[in-house]
This record gives structure tokens, C-alpha cells and sequence, in this order.
């Protein structure tokens, strides 16, 4: 799938600011995530002709980072921190409780394509509002099985924020294994 | 009271006192003193990237042990290499890197010189207190047709990736994925394109990347290593041929810094299957059409008088021939069938002469500017010399790619304060390349030098010595005498041929016209290493050594004159030096060579420049006029 | 001593990411007045000041910005938002109520060392507050504080905002570097340090979120003001970050020196659910765990240390009697295995290693020998890693063993985790 035109004019636009085009490197891709909803070998060949840089370093940088997705996933994403802040306030037991509510395993994606979920050690960065999850980049804090409820809920009409998500993904594992599941 | 060295530096490695260089590495400046510090990630040829953490040592006064391969030498520093904490160090990170390690040594192309096995066995743990599921990866990935690679047996010590990225500046490998998952690959696992891929493996430490056409060919410890020169072009790369039970299994490149750099690239270093001998052959001629093996004696002969008797007759010598068998060809030409029609070319160049290699391969490096004429041609012509072209714009060189026909940008491109300016052209653009030079010369105010690359590893001693219709040996004039080169002698009344060839790839191709011609001739003399298309319409065939089967010297195109060396024995085959004497001998002559030896000294003695021979150096023609 | 709110005085105030709301509470008043001195004399004043840099390591920021090489141009500022330290929600918390006192700081500290161009790095989950800081620097721009020629002074700087992608180790400030600069965040060797040869190859300061927005503090109120606070070797205050088992978590900005007990008693409500403190860990994920004993140690820098820790990143996560002390090691373990960004061998291998045995205690089936051989290869870890995150993941699970070693005994002799058994017999 060749990228949109706003996209690569975004890339453009971004390289220019920086000293060096290679800088755009991490932009390019977020900005080919925001528009495919992941990032293809495909994308990667066109970044690098775009930037003019070997094809080689867009893979080594695009694989290094956590949040670059290789395969299309749900329409909403759904991380839960399970580090040791957030596990001593009950993150465990709403991993759990959401992985039973989903009715997928960590890491899969829901059967109505609405919502992938994975628990993560890397800390997001809320531990004072313990037990805490990211929803499609937003905090939910102080979360509670009512709370899980009630956002799931919510997730399940809810359009994609942004880029087009395929409408349905199957509940298939991602098997990425650079999270280090628990 | 003696005064303070500023650019010295003395330091202690364990106990011993040493001065070194400023900005040595503790790692070289043990070196230095015979004091061997472990290591995997560091190379001479690339900036330290300290990964593996192998090569750490005590540094007083620094809280936490250094990497020697990074950490650069101070005045008084007490380093100390061989402590308990240092050798239990030493036993934890090697035990780190046999954690995620497949440990399949018997069936691993690097065992026996693998610099893993080696230093477990030194410094290593005595058994492994890892009792997990190793991390596994990809097994026998092939990165192209050339190399495999084995993520499992990587270390992850970044020097195939850096060689990639600070060597030849393609950066087809890389890093990907990160952490533990990490491992080497090119982007979305398309095969690797380089043409110096062979390299990745001699950098390997371990049995990660290895050759495809050597892949359990053969242990490090049964190969036969012989050093010798590359036979793919005019590069001079050196090298060492490893064989084993008299076959080639591989090209090893044999560090010289002034030529090769310690690289080769893979059309050198893969040629060698070329050179395998698949039929013991015997000398052949051919009666009532059919070619009947006869004794070598009885070739000799036959060959000598048929020469004798034929008239108008050629001599043609690839350009991979040793110095001694052409010198001795062109004796037995000149002076015994006084037939001046000599050449080792396939097409009408311009003179060859010895300004055309005033710039030696690694002043390269000390020029200002550089003109590459002809771009990629120059490179296809002798690709070790992009790797030097590449290392000189990483210190600054500016190196300026241009079409052929390009001159005039180039002689814009060129400021006139250039201080050294150098030209690379291939033989078809001496040309061109002559008159930028020129121009060039008036404009800037540094000197203007050029190197012409030739043809074959031994093109540049084919000149030398004279196999040229219009040029004796040292390049003098045969005074209104000239003969006629390759491409008159069809239509030059030409009655005999006599075409030599010990390599596979520089041997004698005719063109459409030539095949013509050669059919319709009625002596075709071939000697030759192997069977090839040209047997069928040869009269007379010698089997001849190639040129991975004798002793002798070859010129490269820098003027380097380089032994090689036999690295396969195929004693049955009588030397071709020897084949021409006894030829020359036949005919009356007297000459009385026993050795390769005695040849090169008679050859020195012709012509004196070439004493060089003597130290691998390169003929200085202009200061012997 | 005790809260004292500097950096978050007017939080409560709202719509204060608003450029003009800001401007109200004194806002930008700090980078007028610094325009109007010596870059040379701010460097001087920053380092009267004794600030020490918030990011983890408390080097002093007026000497950092020094050692730039004289006459070597361009220069560059990168802003370090890529707070990712377990435990640590701070500079979130700063950049989301005040961007523009963010902000404010960067300009100065960028006029201060005569950079035009800044960058803020930014981790890859701050979505919001990515947002937060680009509309502020818009703001920013059409008034003009921003641009060629900032306020008519003829000073020229810009920021470029910049997005991170999920790794923690971009926040160690040459992984920053090369990251930003399109790579792998990968650490590199120092020497050379950022000063000499940073981003681009060119002199580079990186400072904290926090420590830039103490600038504009201190160009308005001066040296002597902001020394007046804290300790003689920790100026200022901190915003510490509270987490854990305690009644009021959250973002408390205490002036330096103020005893944990108070942070942990008073601020935080105390231990919740009336149970008893068990340990402590401040700084973040890197740091030594330390005991009730410690409670009246002083948050800073130089006490924290003497007790046997670091103040890090400013968190403080709080543990109680229930606490499964290898089970909150093997967290930390194991974020630092998923983190480590494969440089180095110590750090890519013995962190895997590190975090196949915690698991093994966690499932019961580790054995006693077990906690002698993390020690071991501790050793061969710290210290000789890379950077400080491979050292810094064997400091908090070496701390417990050090303390809570029977701990790890019984995991072993009751074939899994105490804590668990003992929560889920109190459930049925
Ligand atoms: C593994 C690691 C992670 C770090 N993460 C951060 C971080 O997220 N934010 C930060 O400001 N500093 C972080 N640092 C510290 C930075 O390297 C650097 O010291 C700091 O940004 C300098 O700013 P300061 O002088 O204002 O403290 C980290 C260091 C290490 C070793
Ligand atoms: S493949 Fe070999 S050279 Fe490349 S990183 Fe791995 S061990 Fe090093
Ligand atoms: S450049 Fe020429 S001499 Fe060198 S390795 Fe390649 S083919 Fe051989
Ligand atoms: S210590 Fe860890 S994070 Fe640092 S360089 Fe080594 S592998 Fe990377
Ligand atoms: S050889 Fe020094 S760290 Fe690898």
C-alpha cells in the first residue's frame, strides 16, 4: 500500500526541519502508523526513498522501538503496566480481569477487531494513579473491574482515532517478542 | 635532564613499563609489550565500539573496570590485565555470550579458529550454570548466494555491521530488533548485493557468517595455507590459498596494508572454483583431425618445428602470467623466432608507459581530491579499490565519480588550491584520463598524478616486460621494428599462432572475426591450464600450470611486484617456463634456467627495476632512467 | 523544610497551559529578564544557584552548560522529556499542568549557552502532553518568543518537538542523542562527552524537564533565593513522585532535605490499609531498596546516598508488610531484561539471565543455590555494562537479597511465593 500524499509530505516537511534527514526517521514512521495503523516493510522501502537513506536503517530503527507495529491490530490498543508500581496496587488482577472480559489472552485482539490488548513491564509513566492502562495513548487511572467495564464498553463502538484499522482483525497472538509478557 | 616527550606517553601494564603514542589504545599498547588481552568486538580497522566488554581490565584509580579496546593510554596510567577480579570477569562474560550460544562447534565451519572457542578455553567458565531454554533465532539464513548466516552462533559484536557501515559504506547489514531479540540481517531479508561479503566472514569471531561455497569443506587445521596474490585483476590483493588434499577451498585475504588494506572482494575470492583442475590432461596434437595424446617430448618438438616452418607467426599471453614466463615468451618470440608480433591485449589501447601508475594505490588516501573516471567501470575493474576510495572520503578525501566522457566536469570540479590530485581511469579511458590530467596540471597548484588500472593480475608486468608489439621490455622502442598487436593479425597474413593462458578468467576470447580466422590457421598452438572452447581448433594443445600452480612474480597495476606462490601441486604438468626453454632449446638456443629463481634474477638483471621483486615494492621506472 | 511549591505553585490555577493564563502568574517574565543579561552571566547565576540536574544523576547544571567548548557553533539544547524510570510520573505531570514553564526554561537555558535550535525528546506515550508542549511552543511562536528575532533582542532560537517510540533507554542522554538523530537508541562511548561532541557531532547540553523549569525560578528570584532552600549540597526542592502502598499517592514537591517519613507519613497519608511499612525504594526502578529504618533520612541527593541508595529520578515507591520483595525484584528484573537495548553483553545476556531465575522463584522451582548465582552474575554485570541501565538492574535485586534474602529461601522451601499463598488463604 503506497503512502498517502499527505503522509509523504509530512515526511518532506519534517526532514526539512531537522540538521540532518535521517532525524525523520522516527517521525516518518509515526506518521505512517498514524495513516496505515502499522508500519510494512513496504512503508520502510518508501521512507528510505524518500529520505534518501538505505532501506537497511529504517528496518534497525523501526524494530528497536516498542510502539512500531508490524501487523494491523485492533481498532483501539489497550496496554496494561504490570511493573512493580502499579502490581503492588492490583495491576495483576486487572490484567486479569480484563483478559477475561475481552475473553482473548494477552497480546490478542478481540473476535470484533475492537480492541488488542497486551500487559507491559515498561512503565507508562502513571504509577500515582495505580492500576492504570493506556487507551489509544490516553491514561485511565485508579482503574477498577467497574472502571475496566465501563471503558470496554465504550471501546467496543468507538471508531479507530486515527488511521484505517482494518475493520476486523482476527484474535491471533502477536508474536512480538520483544514484550516480555508475565 | 632530558626533556618531556609531549606526543610519548608511558604507562604500566602489568608490571612492564611502556611508551607508546599518544592516543594508543591500552589494547595496542599491551600489544605492544606481548601482552595478549581478550577480545571479540574490537578491530584495527574500525572505531571502537566497546560492546562486547570481553577486553576489560583494571585501570588504578578508576572505580570500574575499562575497556582496553577503548580507553586510550595517559602518562603514568597502571593498567593491570590479569587480576582475580579481572579473571573472573572474564570467566562471567564468557559465559554470558555460551548462554544464547548453540555450542555446535564439530559442525561449525569456523572451529578450530574460532576466537570464541579459543577464549573459552583460555579464560573461560569451566561448565555453564545456565540451565534455561536458550533464546533461539534463525539457523542457516542465507544472506545471498554467497554467505549463510547462523543468528544463533552471533555475538552480536557489530563488526559485520560496522564493516557494512565504516568499511565499505554500503550499509546493507544492520542491527535489528533490540535486546536479547536482537540479531544481523539486511532489510526485509533481501539477499546482500556487496561485492565484499566475503569479508563479513573472515571479521565473524565466531561461525556466525560463513561462506557458502566453503561451508564444511574442510578444518582450519588439515588446510595446506600458501600465500599468494588474487588472480582476479590488477589489484594485487594478497592472499592465502587454503587447499586441502591438493584441492582450493578457499581465498583468504592476507593483510597488505598498502595494497589491499586486509580485504578482497568476492569476485576475486569466489573466482577460485575457476582454477580447480577437474581432468588430468596430457599434451595433444591434433593428426587427421582428431587430438592424440602424445609424450611431452614428443609436443615439444613437434611444437618448435611447426613454429619454425609456419612464417608469419603470433605469440599471445594472457595478462595472468607470471613475469618469468612472460619474460622467457618474449626471449622466444624476439630472439629465437624472431617474430615481432607479441601482445597480451584483446583490444587497441592506448601506449602503455610508466607515468600511467605514478599514484600508488595507498597515496589514495593522502591526495586532496580524487577523479574517479569512468565511475563504476573503475571500480568493476578492480573493486578492492572502492573500499580505499571509501576510507579515503572518510579522512576527508574528496572523491569525485564521473562519466568518462566527463572531463570538463571534472576539471571544474577540482579547485585550483588542490594540493594532491589523483586520477583513476581504467585502460579504455587512458585516453581521456591522460588529457585531464594535462589540463589539470595547469590548473591547480599541487601535483596531478594517475593510475591507469590494467587488465589481469598481471596486465601491468605485461607491459613491463614488453609483451607489445611496438615495445620491448622497460617499455623501449624497437626502433621502426614494431610488430603487429592482436587485432591486425587476422588480416596481417599471420600463418601460426602460439596462445598462452593459466587463467581461466583472462584467457583468449576471439571475437567473431578471430574465431573466423583462428578456424581458417593452419597451426594453433594452445597452452593452457584447462580444457576450453578455443581446444577445438587448436593443432597443438600443452597442458600448462595455472595460475594457482606455480611459483613466480606478477606486476599489479601500481607497478608492486608480488610472488605468488604454488598452492596446489599438479606435478605431472611440466612448467610452462620450462615448456619455452625447451622449445627455445630445440631451436638451438642454449638457455640453461633450472629454477623460477634463476629466471627472476635474469629478468632483474634485464631489467633493473625490477629488483623491487625483492621487497613486494613498486618499480620505480623513473628513477632508474 | 516540607512542601514547598515552586515549580507547581500555581497548578491549582486553571487553563494555566494557556499562554496568556501563564503569563498572568509572572509567566516568561524570567526569559525577558534573562534576554536582557549576559549569556556568560546567567551560566554564572545557574551555578551560584546549585541546582543539580533532576534527571537522575544531580550533576550541576551551570557547570554542564560550561564545559561547551568555547567558539564551537552550532550548539544544541535537548530538553530531556522521555521520563521513563519506573516510578517516576513527574515531568509528566510538569509538561501537562505548565508546558509553557517547560518551555520558558528551554529558551533560557538555549540563550544561556548560545543554542538556536532545541529539541525536546519526548517518550512515545506522552501523547498528550506531546500535544500540550506543541501548542505551547505555536503559542510561543506567535508571540514572539519564539522565531529569528525573539522580542525584537535579535536572538534567534527555535524548538523542534520531538516524538520518542517506546524505549526507556532513550532517556540515558547519548542514547537521547542518537536516537534523535535517527538511529537505534543506542548508548555511546564517552568520552567524548554531549558537551564536546553531542547531537550532530556538536556540543550538546541535555537537561531534565524539571531542571529547566527551575530556570525561570531562578533568573526572577535569583541565586541567593534558590539556595536559601534545601540542603548546602541540594538546592532547591523536588517533585517527588509517590506510588505504591500508600493512602494518597501522587506528585509532591517537597523542599530538599524534607524527611522521608514526612513525604511517605504526612503527605502520603501513610501506609494504607493501616499496615505496616515494610521498605522503600527511592529514585525509581534502579535504586537500593531501603528499611523503616531509614525514614528519617533526608530527601536529597548526599543523604540519600550515605543510607545506601540514590535519589535518582525523584520516585518514591512505597511497600508494605505484604510486599513480595522478589516479586517486586523480578518486576524491575525483568523491565530491565525487555529494556536493555542489546549493546552490551553483560546487560543483553545477563538480564535475560537475571530474569529466567526470578521467574524461577516466582513458579517455585528455583533453588537455594539460586541466589548466590544472581549475585554472581551481578557481579558480572555491574559495572561492567555499557551504561548505568545494565549496572542499575542488578542494584534494587541485590539490595533485597542483601535484606530480604530468607525471602528468597522460602520461595524455594515453599515451592513458590509465600505472599500469595498467605493473600489467597485469606480470601477463602
Ligand atoms: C538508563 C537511563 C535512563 C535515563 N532516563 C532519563 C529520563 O527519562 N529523563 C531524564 O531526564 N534523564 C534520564 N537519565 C539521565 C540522563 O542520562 C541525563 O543524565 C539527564 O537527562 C541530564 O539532565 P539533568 O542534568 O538535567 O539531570 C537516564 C539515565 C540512564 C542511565
Ligand atoms: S554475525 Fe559475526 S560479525 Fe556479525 S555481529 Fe554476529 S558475531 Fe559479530
Ligand atoms: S580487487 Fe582484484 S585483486 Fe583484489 S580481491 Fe578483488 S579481484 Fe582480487
Ligand atoms: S548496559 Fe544495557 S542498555 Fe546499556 S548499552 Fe549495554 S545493553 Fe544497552
Ligand atoms: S573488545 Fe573491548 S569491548 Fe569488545
Amino acid at each position: 500500500m503506497a503512502l498517502a500524499k499527505p503522509t509523504v509530505e509530512e515526511i518532506k516537511t519534517r526532514a526539512a526541519r531537522y540538521p540532518s534527514r535521517q532525524s525523520a526517521i522516527i517521525p516518518a514512521l509515526w506518521a505512517v502508523q498514524h495513516e496505515q495503523g502499522y508500519v510494512t516493510k513496504e512503508s520502510m522501502g518508501e521512507i528510505a526513498q524518500i529520505l534518501g537513506l538505505p532501506p537497511s536503517l529504517i528496518e534497525a530503527t523501526a524494530s528497536f522501538y516498542s510502539m512500531f507495529l508490524a501487523r494491523p491490530e485492533g481498532r483501539h490498543d489497550v496496554v496494561i503496566c504490570v511493573n512493580a508500581p502499579c502490581m503492588l496496587r492490583g495491576a495483576d488482577e486487572m490484567a486479569a480481569y480484563l483478559g477475561q472480559q475481552l475473553g482473548v489472552r494477552d497480546g490478542e485482539t478481540t473476535t470484533d477487531g475492537a480492541i488488542t490488548w497486551h500487559s507491559t513491564i515498561e512503565c507508562l509513566g502513571a504509577c500515582g494513579g495505580a492500576p492504570m492502562m493506556q487507551v489509544d495513548h490516553h491514561f485511565e487511572e485508579n482503574l477498577t473491574p467497574e472502571r475496566i467495564d465501563s471503558i470496554i464498553e465504550r471501546l467496543r463502538t468507538e471508531p479507530a482515532p486515527h488511521g484505517p484499522k482494518p475493520e476486523k482483525a482476527a484474535a491471533v497472538a502477536r508474536p512480538r517478542a520483544k514484550r516480555t509478557q508475565n | 635532564m632530558a626533556t618531556v616527550q609531549t606526543d610519548q606517553v608511558t604507562l604500566t601494564i602489568d608490571g612492564q613499563s611502556v611508551t607508546v603514542p599518544k592516543g594508543t589504545l591500552i589494547l595496542d599498547a599491551a600489544k605492544a609489550i606481548n601482552i595478549d588481552i581478550p577480545i571479540f568486538c574490537s578491530h584495527p580497522k574500525m572505531a571502537p565500539v566497546a560492546v562486547c566488554r570481553m577486553c576489560l581490565v583494571e585501570v588504578e584509580k578508576m572505580p570500574k573496570l575499562q575497556p582496553a579496546c577503548a580507553v586510550y593510554v595517559a602518562e603514568g596510567m597502571v593498567v593491570k590485565t590479569t587480576t582475580e577480579q579481572v579473571a573472573k570477569y572474564q570467566k562471567g562474560v564468557l559465559e554470558f555470550l555460551l548462554i544464547n550460544h548453540p555450542l555446535d562447534c564439530p559442525i561449525c565451519d569456523k572451529g578450530g579458529e574460532c576466537p570464541l572457542q579459543d577464549q573459552t578455553f583460555q579464560y573461560g567458565p569451566g561448565a555453564s550454570r545456565f540451565e534455561f531454554q536458550k533464546a533461539h533465532f534463525d539457523k542457516g539464513v542465507p544472506l545471498s548466494d554467497k554467505i549463510v548466516l547462523d543468528r544463533e552462533r552471533c555475538i552480536l559484536c557489530w563488526r559485520c555491521t560496522r564493516f557494512s557501515e565504516e568499511i565499505s559504506g554500503e550499509r546493507e547489514l544492520a542491527l535489528i530488533q533490540r535486546g536479547v531479540h536482537t540479531i544481523i540481517g539486511t532489510f526485509n531479508d533481501e539477499p546482500a548485493q556487496s561485492n565484499y561479503q566475503g569479508n563479513w566472514t573472515e571479521i565473524c569471531p565466531v561461525g556466525a557468517l560463513t561462506s557458502r561455497q566453503y561451508r564444511f569443506v574442510s578444518r582450519p587445521w588439515d588446510l595446506d595455507r600458501t600465500a599468494s596474490v588474487c588472480p582476479g585483476c590488477s589489484m594485487g590483493c594478497n592472499i592465502q590459498l587454503d587447499a586441502r588434499s591438493n584441492k582450493i577451498g578457499r581465498f583468504q585475504s592476507r593483510e597488505n596494508l598498502a595494497v589491499d588494506d586486509g580485504w578482497l572482494c568476492d569476485t576475486g575470492r569466489y573466482s577460485f572454483p575457476n582454477f580447480q583442475r577437474l581432468t588430468q590432461d596430457r599434451p595433444q596434437i591434433r593428426r587427421d583431425g582428431r587430438l592424440e595424446r602424445v609424450t611431452y617430448d614428443e609436443v615439444i618438438a613437434f611444437t618448435a618445428d611447426a613454429l619454425k616452418a609456419s612464417g608469419q607467426l603470433a605469440g599471445w599471453v594472457s595478462p595472468a602470467a607470471s613475469n618469468e614466463e612472460l619474460f622467457l615468451f618474449q626471449r622466444l618470440f624476439r630472439e629465437v623466432l624472431a617474430s615481432p608480433n607479441l601482445d597480451h591485449r584483446s583490444a587497441v589501447l592506448e601506449d602503455a608507459e610508466p607515468d600511467d601508475m605514478t599514484l600508488p594505490i595507498a597515496d589514495i588516501e593522502h591526495c586532496d581530491q580524487v577523479v574517479v573516471l569512468g565511475g563504476q567501470d573503475v571500480i568493476d575493474a578492480a573493486p578492492v579499490l572502492h573500499l580505499r576510495l571509501f576510507k579515503s572520503q572518510r579522512k576527508g578525501v574528496n572523491v569525485l565519480k564521473v562519466g568518462a566522457a566527463d572531463v570538463k566536469k571534472a576539471l571544474d570540479a577540482v579547485p585550483a588550491e588542490a594540493q594532491g590530485v589523483g586520477i583513476l581511469a581504467t585502460e579504455a579511458n587512458k585516453k581521456a584520463a591522460v588529457e585531464l590530467q594535462g589540463k589539470l596540471q595547469k590548473k591547480v597548484k599541487g601535483s596531478v598524478r594517475r593510475l591507469i588500472v590494467t587488465t589481469g593480475p598481471n596486465g601491468r608486468g605485461a607491459k613491463d616486460l614488453g609483451i607489445l608489439p611496438h615495445r620491448g621490455p622497460g617499455y623501449v622502442s624497437l626502433n621502426g621494428k614494431s610488430g603487429k598487436g592482436r587485432v591486425e593479425w587476422p588480416g596481417a597474413g599471420v600463418k601460426a599462432l602460439y596462445v598462452h593462458e593459466s587463467s581461466p578468467l583472462h584467457g583468449f576470447v576471439p571475437t567473431d572475426a578471430e574465431s573466423m580466422w583462428l578456424s581458417a590457421l593452419p597451426l594453433v598452438v594452445f597452452h593452457r591450464f584447462k580444457p576450453s572452447p578455443l581446444d577445438e581448433v587448436a593443432h597443438v594443445i600443452i597442458p600448462g600450470h595455472a595460475f594457482t600452480e606455480k611459483d613466480g612474480t606478477v606486476t599489479s597495476m601500481e607497478g608492486r611486484v608480488q610472488r605468488i606462490r604454488k598452492g596446489i601441486d599438479a606435478a605431472w604438468v611440466r612448467e610452462d617456463w620450462r615448456v619455452f626453454q625447451e622449445i627455445a632449446n630445440h631451436l638451438g638456443a642454449d638457455w640453461e634456467y633450472e629454477s623460477v629463481e634463476a629466471i627472476t634474477g635474469d629478468l632483474v638483471r634485464a631489467l633493473p627495476p625490477y629488483r623491487a621483486v625483492n621487497e613486494g615494492a613498486r618499480v620505480l621506472w623513473s628513477e632508474s632512467r | 523544610m516540607g512542601l514547598k511549591p515552586v515549580l507547581t505553585k500555581d497548578f491549582h490555577t486553571e487553563n494555566l497551559e494557556q499562554l496568556s493564563v501563564y503569563e498572568r502568574t509572572g509567566g516568561y517574565a524570567g526569559f525577558k529578564k534573562a534576554l536582557e543579561m549576559q549569556p556568560d552571566e546567567l551560566v554564572e547565576l545557574v551555578k551560584k544557584s546549585g541546582l543539580r540536574g533532576r534527571g537522575g544523576a544531580g550533576f550541576p547544571t551551570g557547570n554542564k552548560w560550561s564545559f561547551l567548548p568555547k567558539g564551537v557553533y552550532p550548539r544544541y539544547l535537548v530538553c530531556n522529556a522521555d521520563e521513563s524510570e519506573p516510578g517516576c510520573f513527574k515531568d509528566r505531570y510538569l509538561i501537562e499542568k505548565s508546558p509553557h514553564q517547560v518551555l520558558e526554561g528551554i529558551l533560557i537555558a538555549s540563550y544561556a549557552i548560545g543554542c538556536n535550535l532545541a529539541f525536546i525528546y519526548i517518550r512515545g506515550e506522552y501523547l498528550p502532553q506531546h500535544e500540550a508542549l506543541e501548542s505551547a511552543i505555536e503559542e510561543a511562536r506567535q508571540a514572539g518568543y519564539l522565531g529569528k528575532n525573539v522580542l525584537g533582542k535579535g536572538y534567534e532560537i527555535d524548538v523542534i518537538l520531538h516524538r520518542g517510540a517506546g524505549a526507556y533507554i532513550c532517556g540515558e542522554e547519548t542514547a537521547l542523542l542518537t536516537s534523535l538523530e535517527g538511529y537505534r537508541g543506542e548508548p555511546r562511548l564517552k568520552p567524548p562527552f554531549p558537551a564536546i561532541k553531542g547531537l550532530y557531532g556538536k556540543p550538546t547540553v541535555v537537561n531534565n524537564v524539571e531542571t529547566v523549569a527551575n530556570l525561570p525560578h531562578i533568573v526572577i528570584n535569583g541565586a541567593d533565593w534558590f539556595g536559601a532552600m534545601g540542603t548546602p549540597t541540594g538546592k532547591g526542592t523536588r517533585v517527588w513522585c509517590m506510588s505504591g502502598h500508600v493512602n494518597r499517592p501522587g506528585n509532591y514537591e517537597l523542599e530538599n532535605g524534607t524527611p522521608i517519613r514526612e513525604l511517605i507519613e504526612e503527605h502520603g497519608g501513610g501506609v494504607w490499609k493501616n499496615r505496616k511499612l515494610k521498605a522503600f525504594q527511592p529514585g525509581g526502578a534502579s535504586m537500593m531498596v531501603l528499611l523503616p529504618e531509614h525514614l528519617d533520612v533526608g530527601l536529597d541527593f548526599d543523604a540519600i546516598q550515605k543510607a545506601g541508595s540514590l535519589a535518582g529520578a525523584g520516585a518514591m515507591v512505597v511497600m508494605d508488610e505484604t510486599t513480595c520483595m522478589v516479586d517486586a525484584a523480578r518486576r524491575y528484573v525483568k523491565f530491565f531484561h525487555h529494556e536493555s537495548c542489546g549493546k552490551c553483553t553483560p546487560c543483553r545476556e545477563g538480564t535475560f539471565w537475571m530474569s529466567n531465575l526470578f521467574d524461577r522463584f516466582e513458579a517455585g522451582e528455583a533453588k537455594a543455590t539460586d541466589v548466590d548465582l544472581l549475585l554472581d552474575i551481578g557481579y558480572s554485570i555491574d559495572g561492567r555494562s555499557f551504561c548505568p541501565l545494565g549496572d542499575a538492574s542488578t542494584w534494587f535485586p541485590r539490595s533485597v537479597i542483601k535484606f530480604f534474602r530468607d525471602e528468597f529461601l522460602e520461595h524455594v522451601s515453599e515451592k513458590g511465593c509465600p505472599f500469595k499463598k498467605m493473600a489467597q488463604e485469606a480470601v477463602a
